[in-house]
């Protein structure tokens, strides 16, 4: 070490230092930098640059053309969506409509499930393990299964349906029920997630509460009333929000069933905002949609953090 | 150590440069090589002349490409070239076409345009290769290759305003009537001559469950194809003559209560979201007397083991309407791409796909082509594969045939934006709300894309 030192300082002496050294030396000055840059820059490279191309990408007008440079226009992008485009209003409130729909029937079957799964019962876990299984699968491949189910002349979902002395439906085949018709392909895949999460929740509840309702008298559903879902509730709000930033995006389904139709029906924000950067060409417009639904989901995430920080 | 440190560099300096030198060298006669070193070869035209290329290619899932791509091995044989390449359905493939041609990666040699789509906006962002030149080179086209062979209607469809040729047709697909001949037999009728009469039949068949009338696309953006067939029949048009929105015409209120009312009174339940898959199939099922869709979606009717109507199907011209008889016709071709590092040796490929030879194997496979000769081949007469009344349908098709969709940029817009109002109107909505809807936003997206 000493001879090193030695080495450095005669060539310091000697007017120019070897390269070598210089660069080692370098390094081990900013070696708290030189260590983690890689990670950073692929970091930058992958994640920061696309949000920063998207966002300035938000402010021009481009039809993707080899032989036309993208125009900057500003806001214009953003103004159009919040003002002027009937069909992105349309598809906002319907991509929430979706969200309360899907998330809720989610909630209250997945609570019901767990509530169920919680209780001792011969076969419990066997059937436990089949119930989250639709959750294993691939949404694409669910898609596909499902549209071949909905068919309404070769379908198995109207034969089922007039089992029960229905009449038969037109599931994705008609602008009146598509939304719903897929909501149900959400609400069979995702329940098990509530369900997995409110179990986990129900397996936390302390036993003395129970125990002193049930000396005073207190019926099953009070319990489940006034113990139980209060008890739960801060695993269910989180469940709840998870579920619903997943919703809010939700594509795959929708594009294999749908493509957004009949007349739009079916046609959320991320389905609307795919057609106009892949159909239409039109990157701008598109990447502004895609920054507003960033918008949409960060805002949830936050109120999904507070949440967990409050506690509730 | 200064010296030896300053020899060092000194020598790889050199050694780099001298490498430089020779790659630069090399690279030239690798690419003049044809030309410079054997100046005989250039003189003639010559399929080897690439050997040791690679190829990549993108397909968009058709009867044409099922039966060119088992022929592939035949052509790296006689190229000494490969070829890789990827079978998209149409939408996805262009999709994806369109990222990387965004992108100017320059990984696509060649692909299979639909024209009727991609012709102005491509051409526009300056994706297709011009072939003009290509094809007066006699040392690139073979001399057996004969242009002028080509359907007028074709070539029309491949050149751009400029003059500039984008691809070497395919196909030429006119829409045509499929009937079910033993129905139609046991009744004693003949395939309908106006669309008074496909009315009328359809009426008379329609039978539900077990028999549906009629049936034709209903959904978004696919349904932008048979539609083109109702509005020349009633006379409609896309554009003026100074290319504004020629929509909001009552000849397209009137196509559109007839073509809406037909899916909504006759067709099966659920037809608003049938794309060509949901109607073929259905009508192969024997659930449905009467259906119109691209020619070369035939050939698998009349396959025993997917149909269950082989042999029972009849063909026929679209009838004519209350404005005239036509067809609708939607060009395709093989095109190169402007940005591809193998231009030349991916317009050998294309050529070779559209040799007469090529064209010959396609009809004798149930699929049309966009050639004269081959139609009269003696082969394709010898053994037809598709009955004798396809041949005529489609070949009185090509006569009164007429490009099916609006020249514009952004096609695909367009027939979203009249898609979406054909599915409000098959559910009820009225006609006439729906085509001043229309207009309005085509007018809106002409304003937009054709500056």
């Amino acid at each position: 070490m000493a001879n090193r030192t030695d080495v450095v300082d005669q060539s310091v002496a000697g007017a120019s230092l070897s390269l070598g050294i210089r660069i080692s030396r370098f390094g081990h000055r900013y070696a708290r930098f030189i260590f983690p840059a890689p990670a950073l820059l692929i970091v930058a490279l992958i994640i920061v640059y696309p949000v920063f191309y998207t966002g300035w990408m938000s402010l021009q007008e481009w039809f993707a053309s080899s032989l036309t440079p993208p125009k900057f226009i500003a806001v214009a992008n953003y103004q159009k969506i919040l003002a002027g485009d009937p069909r992105v209003r349309d598809a906002f409130f319907r991509t929430l409509y979706f969200t309360l729909i899907a998330v809720s029937a989610e909630t209250a079957l997945g609570v019901a499930m767990a509530l169920l799964f919680n209780r001792e019962f011969w076969g419990r876990g066997l059937v436990r393990t089949l119930s989250i299984l639709p959750m294993m699968a691939t949404p694409t491949a669910i898609s596909l299964v499902f549209v071949m189910m909905y068919h309404p002349t070769l379908g198995v979902m109207n034969y089922l349906v007039g089992l029960v002395g229905l009449s038969p439906f037109k599931w994705t085949y008609s602008s009146k029920t598509a939304l719903y018709a897929i909501a149900l392909v959400d609400v069979w895949e995702w329940t098990p997630l509530i369900m997995l999460i409110a179990l986990a929740g129900l397996a936390a509840l302390p036993k003395e509460p129970y125990e002193s309702a049930l000396i005073d008298g207190a019926s099953a559903l009070q319990c489940f009333w006034y113990i139980t879902l209060p008890l739960l509730r801060p695993t269910l709000i989180v469940a709840i929000l998870f579920r619903s930033i997943d919703a809010l995006k939700t594509f795959d389904i929708i594009f294999v069933m749908t493509q957004g139709g009949p007349s739009n029906a079916s046609e959320t924000i991320n389905i609307l905002l795919f057609n106009q950067a892949f159909s239409y060409f039109n990157m701008g417009y598109a990447s502004s949609m895609a920054v507003a639904l960033f918008a949409i989901v960060m805002g949830a995430c936050l109120i999904l953090m507070k949440v967990r920080r409050v506690g509730w | 150590m200064k010296q030896t440190k300053r020899n060092g560099i000194g020598t790889r300096g050199v050694t780099r440069r001298e490498v430089f030198r020779l790659g630069a060298v090399g690279a030239a006669s690798m690419a003049f090589g044809p030309f410079v070193v054997t100046p005989a070869r250039a003189q003639a035209f010559n399929w080897q002349r690439f050997r040791g290329k690679e190829l990549y290619c993108i397909f968009y899932k058709h009867p044409w490409i099922d039966e060119m791509v088992k022929f592939f091995p035949e052509f790296e044989d006689l190229t000494g070239m490969k070829v890789k390449y990827e079978v998209l359905p149409e939408v996805q493939g262009r999709q994806k076409l369109t990222v990387e041609m965004t992108a100017g990666s320059g990984g696509v040699d060649a692909w299979h345009a639909s024209m009727h789509v991609e012709k102005r906006r491509f051409w526009k962002s300056g994706w297709f290769q011009p072939l003009n030149k290509f094809l007066e080179d006699k040392t690139l086209t073979a001399p057996d290759f004969d242009w002028a062979d080509m359907t007028a209607g074709a070539v029309a469809a491949v050149t751009q305003p400029d003059k500039t040729i984008s691809g070497i047709p395919t196909f030429v697909d006119p829409f045509v009537l499929f009937y079910r001949k033993d129905l139609y037999q046991q009744k004693g009728w003949r395939p309908p001559r106006t669309l008074a009469e496909l009315e009328d039949q359809a009426q008379k068949l329609h039978n539900p469950p077990g028999m549906y009338g009629f049936v034709a696309r209903g959904l978004k953006n696919a349904n932008a194809t048979p539609w083109a067939y109702v509005i020349y029949a009633f006379g409609g048009e896309y554009l003026t003559r100074d290319g504004k929105s020629a929509i909001g015409t009552p000849a397209w209120v009137k196509s559109m209560e007839w073509y809406a009312g037909m899916l909504r009174r006759f067709a099966p339940p659920g037809v608003v979201n049938f794309n060509w898959y949901e109607c073929s199939s259905a009508f192969m099922q024997g659930q449905v007397g009467i259906y119109y869709d691209g020619v070369n979606f035939a050939n698998q009717f009349e396959d025993p083991s997917k149909s269950k109507i082989a042999g029972k199907v009849g063909y026929a011209a679209l009838p004519s309407g209350p404005a005239g008889h036509f067809a609708p016709t939607f060009t395709n071709a093989m095109a190169v791409s402007a940005q591809s590092r193998n231009k030349e040796a991916a317009y050998l490929l294309i050529q070779w796909a559209t040799t007469k030879q090529m064209c010959v194997r396609e009809l004798l496979a149930g699929v049309g082509v966009g050639r004269v000769s081959p139609w009269g081949h003696p082969e394709v007469k010898a053994k037809p594969k598709m009955p004798a009344d396809w041949y005529t349908a489609y070949l009185e098709s090509l006569k009164i045939g007429r490009a099916g969709l609006p020249e514009i940029v952004d096609v695909t817009q367009y027939r979203d934006i009249i898609g979406v109002g054909i599915q409000k109107a098959i559910e009820g909505a009225k006609a006439a709300d729906v085509i001043a809807q229309t207009h309005k936003e085509f007018q809106e997206l002409l304003d937009k894309t054709e500056k």
